[in-house]
């Protein structure tokens, strides 16, 4: 898919007719693109006046069974929006990471970082070219912290690529990181630390050493760690 | 990471001058069950009515209905104003669900025959659902002004829940061509009807 077919989907996007790939590929790709943002935007508007043209009440004995649930739901806390002191920084930061094998159960594997001089077009093409391949998977990580933001990881173990997409993600607490670990088995390979921008997104590619079976993100000490040592709070087994 | 420190999202206030339902958003949001009872009474209609439109069965959409109004107090501390309006989120909400209820639903059944079979008449219901409120006649005289090919594109997916692929076998015209009238559609309708919701 080349870039240019992604900006075609907007419209597409925002009528729900997107099949799941290329809904995810959409997204991956909206967040950073002002002329699709605006274009959906629109379109839902426009899209809301059909939907108000088909108003029809709901019977009367609903809004009990929603008041009445509604009075038993948490409600989630508002979203954190992260704010970078120097928004410069999204392109250098990025903590490269290599190390030895480590423990039995726990063992590190390197990592390697697609970082182009525009990181939005390489992270783009890149997906795209995961995409593409007969074994792309995606998943979408469970939150397990109650915390903001989402993850998704698309991979392509032919490939040995896989690309991330963090949106939204709350910032670390301070002197402390994410970390993005690959399970295989019963192991868990460091594969990333997490540099988030400035609105919490997270787009970047890394090489997946081994088949996943399962994508999980910690805290962990800033400069990030060989071995999980803190909560999980992303979680995706297969 | 370390560079990030976090505020709270603040609220435009200049948006709720226009945006009534994103105040009682806003003010449901802080847990305010009031509010969001004054809420429901705005947007039920309008959730309501998508996502019956798509998912047809009253009991199941009722069922989805009463998903969206939980999912919007959930989330109602996460409505942004500068981002669209809370009638917008409420709607694309609504048929997000709706949609995710037929697809999940279809994946189990043979949706290819059934759904050829019952093009033609979801396209008669269409018609016959059209009344004459100001907004009905302003989004018929709207889709009207679209192609053939455009207006059915855009109802097949956005009424039948399908997805561009699904639309381009159920009107036998190659993807490509059925995503650029999708597209041309969304365009000439966005035009006729202005953005404001």
């Amino acid at each position: 898919m080349t870039d240019i077919d992604v900006h075609h989907l907007a419209a597409a996007y925002a009528l729900d007719a997107l099949d799941d790939r290329e809904r995810f590929a959409f997204e991956a790709h909206y967040g950073a693109c002002d002329v699709c943002h605006s274009d959906v935007h629109e379109f839902r508007d426009t899209l809301t006046q059909v939907a108000a043209s088909l108003s029809t009440p709901p019977p009367l004995s609903l809004k009990d069974r929603v008041m009445a649930e509604v009075a038993t739901t948490r409600q989630l806390s508002p979203a954190l929006v992260p704010v970078a002191i120097d928004r410069h920084r999204r392109n250098r930061s990025w903590t490269m990471f290599m190390a030895a094998a480590a423990a039995f159960v726990l063992i590190v594997i390197g990592l390697a970082v697609f970082r182009g001089g525009n990181d939005t077009d390489t992270y783009a093409s890149e997906l795209a070219k995961v995409m593409d391949q007969t074994d792309a998977k995606v998943v979408t990580l469970e939150n397990k912290s109650g915390a903001n933001g989402s993850f998704k990881v698309a991979w392509s173990q032919r490939l040995g690529e896989a690309v991330l997409i963090g949106e939204e993600l709350p910032a670390a607490p301070s002197d402390k990181a994410y970390e993005l670990w690959l399970l295989h088995d019963d192991q868990a390979m460091a594969m990333y630390v997490l540099d988030s921008a400035a609105d919490g997104t997270v787009h970047s590619v890394v090489k997946t050493p081994a088949d996943p079976t399962g994508w999980a993100i910690t805290v962990e000490p800033k400069a990030g760690t060989p071995v999980a040592t803190g909560d999980i709070i992303y979680i995706a087994t297969l | 990471m370390g560079v990030l420190r976090s505020i709270r999202a603040r609220p435009d206030s200049t948006a709720d001058l226009h945006d009534p339902a994103g105040e009682l958003l806003r003010r449901a949001g802080r847990g305010d069950q009031q509010a969001f009872a004054e809420l429901y009474d705005a947007l039920a209609p309008l959730v309501h009515g998508v996502v019956l439109k798509v998912v047809r069965d009253p009991s199941q959409s009722e069922e989805v209905t009463q998903e969206v109004f939980v999912e919007l107090w959930r989330l109602a501390a996460r409505f942004d104003g500068t981002k669209g309006s809370a009638r917008t989120w409420a709607a694309t909400l609504a048929h997000r669900r709706a949609i995710d209820r037929v697809r999940s639903e279809q994946a189990s059944r043979d949706r290819q025959d059934r759904d050829a079979n019952q093009t033609v008449r979801e396209h008669d219901v269409v018609a016959a659902e059209v009344e004459s409120s100001l907004d009905q006649v302003r989004v018929r005289r709207a889709l009207s002004q679209l192609s053939e090919l455009q207006r059915e594109a855009v109802e097949l997916a956005y009424f039948g829940g399908h997805t561009y692929r699904e639309v381009a076998v159920l009107l036998d015209v190659a993807e490509g061509t059925v995503k650029s009238r999708i597209r041309d559609g969304m365009i000439r309708l966005r035009d006729e009807l202005g953005g404001v919701s």
